[in-house]
């Protein structure tokens, strides 16, 4: 291999060598376009459980009362067992588990949301204590509540005001913007969830159709390992039973809807796709290059050369064109991911995660999560990428190498 | 014939399917001697030259090139072998066009370890032989025809070949500059004792040889 013949003759044959990194660079491109699309829709799709700082969420559906009053909970939200909320914690797998409680109270002249959250927990509703706007967060022990503030703004519910939800008086202590916080499990008043808890067990309503033990909650948040997310949600459907509602980033990946997001079949066989047409594309053109070269060659062989040193010089510069072309797919990719990451996708929010009465306003209306999809080219891929585009020069260079260094130079040495 | 032989062909046939191009030569070259194998075009001369200098494998027949018998050597022993004892000068030239004329002239040098700097050393003293030492830097493209072929005849000189095979060497030069080409390959020939086998149809060129030999059909007829 005789470095300066290979720049020279990459230098001085710029449409052959432009024509091969091109073509090669594009294949390179579209395989770290695809699969930083699939990555960035899967990152996008652990956003609206990430905000709640979990990887499971876990709610049980259950019946109405027939008569809405008082406290009740919704039908995508009843209640899950204090022992069915330590065997998922005992589960193996299982980082950390938080807890809720949510309510729809109907009282006489007024419709609540209310939401029982815990007073410190990394995991679950109790992240809002970074969303209080005015006033404070709950205080252990202590009857009191924080209130949305748009919600607050609309009923003129000022701080330091005393409200009354399902008969019981709670002083608010403080506002709180859900705009900035999860999209699950949002309520018009947070309580501290042992208030939550007594009043769903005072509930002759809500214990007709599903009976309840302060302790129980209708809320659980799962903090799990990464690999073993999906195994640990069949195992919580099966303690729960088949009323059991088991969200994972998964299901929220499904909701969006791209082809990205379906399934990891269509990136790897669209990856695959464009490893083929990279070579492809390599094979092509270095083809016809060096088939434009036989007399060369021939010549290289007269003069002494080996079919070895044929062969490696031409896979040399194959290697060569190809880690330029590597990188220039690569620069490609990354613009294109750049451009790409200001694209918006909104995340719905099924229903059943953050029930609302359908005869309140804005009751049924579809909750998204938008946000700018997280477009990047992890190092990781970066690196494969001009490995792989290395590895495709190696091999084109080696076969078309070893075809061409058979000739026979007196076949192409003949004067015309 | 008196000095000892640098290239013998015993026999040599050479078929293309049920075309006979050359059929049964033998002939003998000795040590420093420049010898023209002359005959009108398609009488098998190139075909012969290439059997004799290793590019082609016979048919039949043996090539003993520099006391090696090399009609049974393989594809990478007769390359090694020609690269240390045979120099081709091409009708055409033959010159990477990408290379410039100093590299072409160390193209034999370039698998070989050494420097870049000692191979531009080797390569500009024959340049310089070849009245080209202000050219060394240039591209084949900016060369005229006979400046090309001395290139190339430097490039035949870069291994100090015991023989040069050439064909038809000015065939593509206008007859002044065919002359000087031949001046150089006389000088080559009486001055450094390098042996010339050299295929041209031009009886007027084989004057300048020791001998000559006729082909005509495939067949040495004298």
């Amino acid at each position: 291999m005789n470095l300066r013949y290979i720049t020279k003759e990459l230098y001085y044959q710029k449409r052959r060598t432009l024509t091969s990194i091109l073509g090669l660079s594009i294949g390179i491109a579209l395989l770290i376009i695809l699969n930083a699309l699939s990555l960035a829709y899967r990152q996008a799709a652990h956003v609206p459980l990430k905000e709640i700082g979990a990887d499971i969420t876990v709610q049980r559906s259950g019946d109405v009362p027939k008569e809405l009053t008082g406290p009740v909970f919704p039908c995508s939200a009843v209640t899950i067992r204090k022992e069915e909320v330590e065997k998922i914690q005992k589960l193996p797998g299982v980082r950390g588990i938080g807890t809720g409680l949510l309510l729809w109270v109907f009282d006489p002249n007024r419709a609540w949301i209310v939401l029982g959250i815990e007073k410190e927990n990394s995991i679950g509703p109790s992240l809002l204590r970074s969303s209080v706007t005015e006033g404070r967060f709950l205080e252990d022990g202590k009857p009191e509540a924080l209130v949305e503030q748009a919600y607050a703004r609309q009923f003129g519910i000022r701080l330091n005001d005393t409200i009354s939800v399902a008969d019981k008086k709670f002083p608010v202590v403080g506002f709180v913007d859900a705009s900035r916080a999860a999209k699950i499990a949002v309520a018009n008043v947070y309580l501290p969830i042992t208030e939550a808890q007594n009043l769903a067990a005072s509930s002759r309503q809500l214990q007709s159709v599903s009976p309840f033990e302060p302790g129980d909650v209708n809320l659980v948040f799962v903090k799990a390992d990464q690999e073993k997310i999906s195994d640990l949600a069949a195992t919580m459907k099966e303690i729960l039973g088949k009323k059991a509602t088991v969200a994972t980033p998964d299901s929220f990946l499904k909701l969006l809807g791209s082809l990205f997001a379906l399934s990891d079949k269509f990136t790897l066989a669209a990856s695959l796709i464009a490893i083929i047409v990279a070579i492809l594309i390599a094979f092509k053109t270095m083809a016809g290059n060096i088939a434009e070269r036989a007399r060369e060659i021939g010549v290289l062989k007269a003069v002494g050369w080996t079919n070895r040193n044929v062969v490696s010089q031409l896979m040399s510069e194959a290697v060569i064109q190809c880690f330029m072309a590597g990188i220039l797919g690569l620069v490609i990719g990354l613009v294109t991911a750049y451009g790409l990451s200001f694209m918006k996708v909104n995340i719905p929010i099924p229903w059943e995660m953050s029930p609302t009465p359908h005869f309140l306003p804005g009751g049924g209306d579809q909750i998204f999560k938008t946000l700018r999809l997280p477009v990047h080219v992890p190092l990781t891929l970066a690196i494969f990428a001009i490995l792989l585009s290395i590895i495709i020069g190696g091999m084109t260079g080696g076969l078309l190498g070893r075809h061409i260094s058979k000739i026979k130079p007196s076949e192409v040495l003949r004067h015309e | 014939m008196s000095k000892s032989p640098i290239l013998s062909g015993t026999d040599l046939s050479k078929k293309y399917g049920a075309l006979e191009v050359v059929k049964g030569v033998s002939l003998t070259i000795g040590a420093g001697e420049f010898v023209c194998l002359v005959g009108k075009s398609g009488c098998g001369k190139t075909t012969l030259l290439s059997l004799l200098s290793g590019l082609e494998k016979p048919t039949k027949g043996h090539v003993i090139l520099n006391g090696k018998e090399i009609d049974g050597a393989s594809e990478d022993e007769l390359a090694l072998f020609r690269r240390e004892n045979v120099g081709f000068i091409f009708q055409s030239f033959n010159l990477i066009p990408t290379l410039s004329a100093w590299e072409n002239v160390a193209l034999p040098l370039f698998p070989l370890k050494m420097t870049n700097e000692e191979r531009r050393k080797r390569a500009t003293e024959l340049l310089d032989k070849m009245e080209l030492g202000h050219r060394i830097e240039h591209l084949p493209s900016a060369l005229s025809g006979g400046e090309k072929q001395r290139v190339a005849i430097a490039r035949a000189l870069i291994n100090h070949p015991k023989i040069i095979f050439a064909d038809e060497p000015t065939g593509n030069l206008d007859s002044s500059t065919g002359e000087a080409i031949m001046d150089i390959l006389n000088r080559l020939h009486r001055d450094e004792g390098v042996a010339i086998l050299m295929v041209t149809h031009e009886v007027e060129l084989a004057k300048a040889a020791n001998r000559f030999i006729r082909m005509k059909d495939g067949e040495v007829v004298s």
